[in-house]
């Protein structure tokens, strides 16, 4: 069975920094054996925003019926889920934090039904990746960001501990991280670490 | 003139816990004599920013939909409220949707250098958070804090203070809450009566 990777590239701006940070790692990842990649773009995904209704809570499911009904199943199939998005006003884009509110119905399976999200024989062998760029070189521009990338990840069986980050602050205009002295060799070694990490799992 | 007070209620969910919330905020501040308007931005029609930039160069923002409306009330008012739940830590994606989309107030401010707030007038100028949490946690609205912060910079508003409560499941809503609806009330009083009192100085 090869290796599935899901990425979302959650900016509005197609090509961007983050998306092309993102494309970086998943280049490196397709570069290896039995590897395969889907990257979806948000703003043409059709994923709306969580309406807050906690219907989930008791069937299981969402009512709204738009992109989310395919990305669910995808989600709980990946073995690899990436995340990208931009800091928009010291938080990640409306369009990511739109999937990351969708991920309710996980919450919901999760906590309130107590039902599995992966079939038991896949927990611990499932690896996030976030991948975000900023405009300003604050230290602190990606800290408000975190929590939700940290919840979304929880909700659908990635520990904490098998998120891994890369993020890139002072990039600002289209194309500025191509100019970044280490960002791209930092997005290829991450692809080819988190599929060796996901090989080694699987074989465990 | 009266202390105009200006509502943005930013939950999916009508008449919900935050909403609430905003609301006795909004009560208070109506009984203490403010002209007070509540927003919901569920009702409106706006997109999400684009990320196109164009508003570095102009000034504008290209996609001209309620959210412009609504930043032009935000720029009129005296004290705004703006609530949200807290969803997935974080607010929720419809008023980070909002909030994204005053980035052409940000490029006026600080790229073409042609919109500037003085300390007086951010002093004249409160901004309340008002938020929600199910869980408990102390460290719930930490992901909020600092887009809310963005927001008020960039309106040239002073964040004056937060109205929130988290433990809403434990609670079983607001209305359980023992403090959190009459505080909400009387720092609607409050924030009124402080930007009365500047509007009667020179």
């Amino acid at each position: 069975m090869p290796i599935k990777v899901l990425a979302f590239a959650g900016s509005p701006r197609r090509h961007g920094n983050s998306e092309t940070l993102l494309d970086w790692v998943l280049a490196a990842m397709a570069d290896e054996p039995d590897v395969v990649v889907e990257k979806a773009a948000l703003t043409d995904t059709d994923i709306n925003p969580c309406r807050g209704c906690n219907a989930c809570q008791k069937l299981n499911t969402c009512v709204q019926r738009d992109g989310m009904d395919i990305y669910h199943d995808k989600i709980i199939e990946a073995d690899i889920i990436a995340l990208a998005a931009p800091i928009f006003c010291m938080g990640i884009a409306a369009q990511a934090k739109a999937l990351i509110d969708r991920a309710q119905v996980f919450t919901s399976r999760k906590y309130v039904l107590k039902l599995p999200i992966v079939p038991k024989e896949r927990k611990g062998k499932r690896l996030g990746i976030f991948i975000s760029t900023a405009g300003r070189n604050w230290s602190y521009v990606f800290d408000a960001a975190i929590p939700s990338v940290k919840c979304f990840f929880h909700v659908i069986d990635v520990k904490d501990a098998d998120i891994h980050y890369l993020m890139i602050n002072g990039v600002d205009e289209k194309g500025a991280i191509e100019r970044h002295p280490t960002a791209k060799s930092e997005a290829e070694m991450l692809g080819k670490d988190v599929v060796a990490e996901l090989r080694k799992r699987l074989a465990a | 003139m009266a202390v105009t007070v200006l509502g943005i209620s930013g939950s999916p969910h009508r008449h919900g816990n935050t909403e609430t919330l905003l609301d006795k905020f909004l009560d208070g501040a109506h009984e203490a004599g403010a002209a007070v308007e509540k927003v919901v931005l569920r009702d409106l029609l706006y997109s999400p920013c684009r990320g196109c930039n164009a508003c570095h160069k102009t000034g504008d923002c290209i996609i001209q939909d309620d959210a412009i409306g609504l930043y032009e009330k935000i720029l009129a008012a005296d004290c705004i409220a703006v609530a949200s739940p807290i969803y997935t830590m974080g607010i929720t994606a419809e008023l980070k949707g909002f909030i994204d989309r005053g980035q052409y107030l940000w490029a006026r401010k600080f790229i073409l250098k042609t919109l500037y707030f003085t300390d007086e007038h951010i002093k004249r100028h409160k901004g309340i958070f008002v938020s929600t949490a199910g869980l408990g946690w102390d460290r719930v609205f930490d992901g909020a804090f600092p887009v809310i912060t963005a927001l008020f910079n960039s309106v040239g508003f002073e964040y004056y203070d937060n109205i929130i409560a988290n433990d809403m499941d434990q609670f079983g809503g607001i209305r359980q809450h023992p403090t959190a609806l009459s505080e909400a009330y009387e720092k609607g009083q409050k924030v009124v009566k402080v930007l009365a009192h500047f509007k009667e100085l020179p």
